[in-house]
């Protein structure tokens, strides 16, 4: 494949990137006692980017032989150079050392067949069901997208890149007198079936969303305010991503995010550091050659509390005269390379958790993101909690319910006073949406913090 | 057609390979369009896709195994590799009493769904288009950032053939114009809002007017104060009702919904679950419309169900799947893609309008805001909601006082939709629903 891309591009005269890229997507998902859907999906063909005269112009097509090929690279220069006659900001790429080789991450004959998994996720939602009389409700759910790309650029780059994401998810629901509580667990890598596994046993996500739904029927509600908590390695990654990484990725910065002008500047605490990291073996959000060819390597974007970087395209990375380091994504053959996060996560510290949690008088232990959520460009957030738990006198204390975090993200850094010498990758399971989703990972250890606790009875 | 023969071969190898029963669909595809960002071109795109999915069921004593699988190689060993996985999914599940295939039925075409202008656009057509968008809108007014715009082409051909009897095919042209932008005065920066038309005719959309008509919004949301908090009259626009409103009646609507026992309407058929000045259609045969079908992702023929009537709720929205488990002929709403088993979806949901104008509530509303957007959570199974007012506009003594900034709304959209006083004249067809300005008295609007 890598030979028929090469020859299809050879003789372009513009700067041309050609991605085939097969994925095969499985969705097994089972509700409430039914198997309630098995998807088996093969995707594949070319994306074809042109930039010509300072244009860009994307055609794909899953048409891949060489004539189809040829016509859809035709296709992107003359989109490329009518839309050159018409674009303002001429559009220029920062160089980069070709990305070369061969990097398979995954070997599809060592996985069990599709038969064992589908009896794996309807056992596993049955022992959901049966693990206690309150159960109302009950789903489990895998999805996998094994991913074979073969880039190629008219400026050095040729790779083949296989690897795989699967993920569980599991929902159970608890109810008693009308009163209805839902917990969540999951759990996603970059690797096998076992690798999954590893990450996230099946039963025993099981078990604890069903220990956990339970649980929440007896929590009281909590009194709101400012406090002082422990986030733990889920919520830090929820952090790290939605509430600032975002606001670091170059074309949100260019379109006035908070982070625009800051480089240099202190956002954190000095005991936060703060990177973007496609490289983490295992990881969901791995990318070890992004699609603009591109190889993936570490950005420190906060380092000991100053700001440090941006993410970036090729694109962006020359506006800005710095270097891309793999951050251009796109999730199908169909979509075009746009800045994207991959693993995202703050670096462990020295400090001891139960020491952290004796620290604080009257505050709250805050564990993973529960249901709704919401950040933007100025990096105010809001996110719900899935397990909060009262902490009174230095001393765990009781759950409670229907808890959020509020603030402004850097505000949040700035107030980190201990950072636990734990981490976890904790967000793998999930997907990022800007304009087409993306698979990622965030995490990081806990951290303690002031945030704003939205509670019931404010 | 070769796409029905290609559609027949496939049903008949299935059937020769085991499966008792055996759907294909089939998608073909054009898609041509051009994204702008910051009042600049970003990239034009162009996509040639076909695609299929095989479904089959296997039958036995506790009903069928279902099988599914989907490609969009269609070369001879990647079809057969694509019809041995759909088999050895049917052959590992369990059989469900729920699974069947319909069989033909008498289907009659919605006009004005394909366009023929759509086949000899180009890419540089779209480029056009686009920029004539992002030029009314700077022309009206140049403090005016068309932060996206795009003009999208999209022409579908589908097929479906299954074991039972069912042939057909169906090819439509869809042209999306959309804009989101805001207005920056100095310091001062708008609330984001946006436009959008979605129509399968070439002629039925303006680009310049949806790019005049977004300028016109966000100046007109500059300047905008505080308010202190209030309990007034909301009046929903039709984006904001898209999100509000819509949504959480589709939702709730949905039989699958409805069997897991996550729609509030559950059990609910015949009983008043809104005001009822509110009456609703899913309409599958408008003409021109985007969500128009003549057949649905089963090839069912969808026919207009009043859903809601003055209040009272009356349909449920059926796959097969979901009306066999209640008992009741599915009334053509399998939604979904070739590559996905079918779900269930409305086609153009229209809210019915009413006899007031606008202007006319307005005037007869003494303390209230006008909501523009809402940018928010909704949750569709509680209908609780919470969530920031853009582009909203302070109502007193029936007339707009000034725009208002930092507004929040919150409650449970199903206890508003009681609530309910009003519902235009005027209307607005957001993408696949037809919406009407919607008031709703007693609301707790938060300021500051």
């Amino acid at each position: 494949m890598l030979d028929l891309l090469k020859s299809v591009i050879s003789g372009c005269n513009d700067y041309a990137e050609i991605r085939y890229h097969k994925r095969i997507q499985d969705i097994i998902e089972a509700r409430n006692g039914a198997l309630t859907k098995v998807e088996h999906r093969t995707l594949a063909g070319a994306g074809i980017r042109v930039l010509a005269d300072g244009g860009w112009g994307f055609v794909s097509t899953n048409d891949v032989t060489e004539s189809g090929l040829k016509k859809a690279l035709s296709e992107a220069q003359a989109a490329a150079r009518a839309g050159a006659a018409v674009r303002k900001d001429k559009a220029q790429l920062a160089a980069v050392e070709p990305a070369q080789g061969e990097l398979v991450y995954y070997d599809a004959t060592e996985e069990p067949d599709i038969a064992e998994k589908i009896r794996a996720l309807l056992e596993a939602e049955k022992r959901l069901r049966e693990r206690s009389p309150l159960i109302v409700g009950s789903i489990t759910r895998y999805t996998q997208y094994e991913d074979e790309k073969y880039i190629v650029t008219s400026d050095g780059s040729a790779v083949h890149v296989l690897d795989n994401k699967p993920s569980f998810h599991v929902f159970a629901t608890a109810g008693r007198d009308g009163q209805l509580e839902t917990a969540i667990k999951s759990a996603g890598v970059t690797g096998s079936w076992a690798d999954l596994m590893r990450k996230g046993d099946l039963n025993t996500l099981v078990d604890e969303a069903v220990d956990l739904a339970v649980k929440k029927l007896d929590a009281e509600y909590a009194k709101g305010g400012q406090y002082i908590v422990i986030l733990d390695p889920g919520l830090v990654g929820v952090l790290s991503h939605e509430a600032i990484g975002h606001t670091v990725e170059a074309d949100f910065v260019m379109s006035g995010s908070v982070a625009n002008g800051k480089i240099g500047k202190e956002v954190a605490s000095e005991l936060v550091t703060m990177v973007d990291d496609g490289t983490v073996a295992g990881a969901a959000g791995m990318v070890l050659v992004d699609d603009e060819g591109v190889a993936g390597k570490r950005t420190v974007i906060i380092d000991h509390g100053i700001l440090r970087d941006y993410l970036h395209s090729r694109e962006s990375a020359a506006a800005f005269g710095m270097e891309p380091k793999g951050n251009a994504r796109a999730f199908t053959y169909r979509d075009e390379p746009i800045i994207r996060m991959t693993n995202t996560f703050i670096l462990p510290g020295e400090d001891n958790l139960d020491e952290m949690i004796a620290g604080i008088d009257d505050g709250f232990f805050l564990k993973e993101l529960g249901q709704g959520g919401q950040a933007d460009a100025t990096a105010e957030f809001m996110f719900g909690v899935a397990e909060a738990y009262r902490i009174v006198d230095g001393k765990v204390g009781e759950m409670v319910k229907g808890i959020t975090i509020s603030g402004q993200a850097f505000d949040v850094l700035e107030s980190v006073d201990a950072v636990s010498s734990d981490f976890e990758m904790a967000m793998g399971a999930g997907h990022c949406g800007k304009f087409q989703a993306a698979k990622v990972d965030a995490g990081g250890p806990y951290l303690r913090c002031r945030v704003t606790v939205g509670g019931r009875h404010e | 057609m070769k796409e029905l023969e290609l559609c027949d071969s496939l049903v008949e190898r299935a059937r020769k390979m085991g499966a008792d029963d055996a759907e294909v669909f089939y998608i073909k595809s054009r898609q041509l369009g051009a994204v702008f960002e910051k009042n600049d071109l970003q990239v034009p795109k162009g996509d040639d896709y076909d695609g299929l999915g095989i479904r089959v069921l296997l039958y036995g004593k506790g009903g069928a195994k279902q099988g599914f699988a989907a490609t969009n190689m269609l070369s001879p060993d990647s079809l057969e590799e694509t019809l041995l996985a759909a088999i050895a999914i049917a052959n590992a599940s369990p059989d469900d009493p729920n699974h069947w295939m319909p069989e033909p039925s008498t289907i009659e075409p919605v006009p004005g769904r394909y366009d023929e202008s759509a086949e000899t656009m180009s890419l540089e057509d779209a480029v056009e288009q686009g920029l004539a968008l992002v030029n009314s809108a700077r022309a009206f007014d140049p403090r005016v950032t068309l932060d996206s715009a795009q003009y999208m082409v999209d022409i579908t051909e589908k097929a479906i053939v299954n074991s039972k009897g069912i042939r057909l095919v169906e090819k439509d042209s869809v042209f999306t114009c959309l804009a989101m932008g805001f207005a920056r005065d100095e310091k001062e920066v708008s609330s984001f809002d946006l436009e959008v038309a979605v129509t399968c005719r070439k002629d039925e959309i303006d680009p310049t007017a949806i790019g005049r008509k977004l300028a016109e919004k966000v100046v007109a949301s500059l300047g905008a104060t505080t308010v202190p908090s209030f309990k007034g009259d909301v009046i929903i626009t039709p984006y904001a009702g898209y999100d509000l409103i819509a949504e959480p009646i589709s939702f709730s609507c949905n039989a699958q919904n409805v069997q897991n026992g996550r729609s509030k309407w559950a059990g609910m058929l015949g009983t008043e679950v809104m005001s009822p000045v509110i009456s609703v259609t899913d309409d599958p045969k408008l003409p021109k419309a985007a969500g128009s079908t003549s057949f649905d992702r089963e090839g069912v023929p969808p026919a207009p169900l009043q859903l809601v009537s003055e209040g009272t709720l009356n349909h449920y929205l059926y796959n097969c799947y979901t009306a066999k488990t209640d008992g009741v002929a599915s009334n053509g709403r399998a939604a979904g893609s070739d590559h996905t088993v079918p779900g269930i979806s409305t086609t153009n949901f229209v809210v019915a309008s009413g006899k007031h104008s606008l202007d006319e509530m307005i005037a007869g509303c003494s303390k209230g805001l006008l909501v523009s957007r809402f940018s928010g959570n909704v949750d569709p199974v509680s209908g609780d909601f919470s969530g920031l007012v853009k582009g909203g506009h302070y109502i007193e003594a029936g007339k707009i006082v000034c725009p208002v900034k930092e507004v929040m709304i919150s409650g449970n959209i199903y206890d508003l939709l009681r609530q309910v006083v009003d519902v235009s004249r005027e209307y607005v067809d957001v993408g696949g629903s037809r919406m009407p300005y919607i008031q709703i008295e007693g609301c707790s609007i938060t300021g500051k």
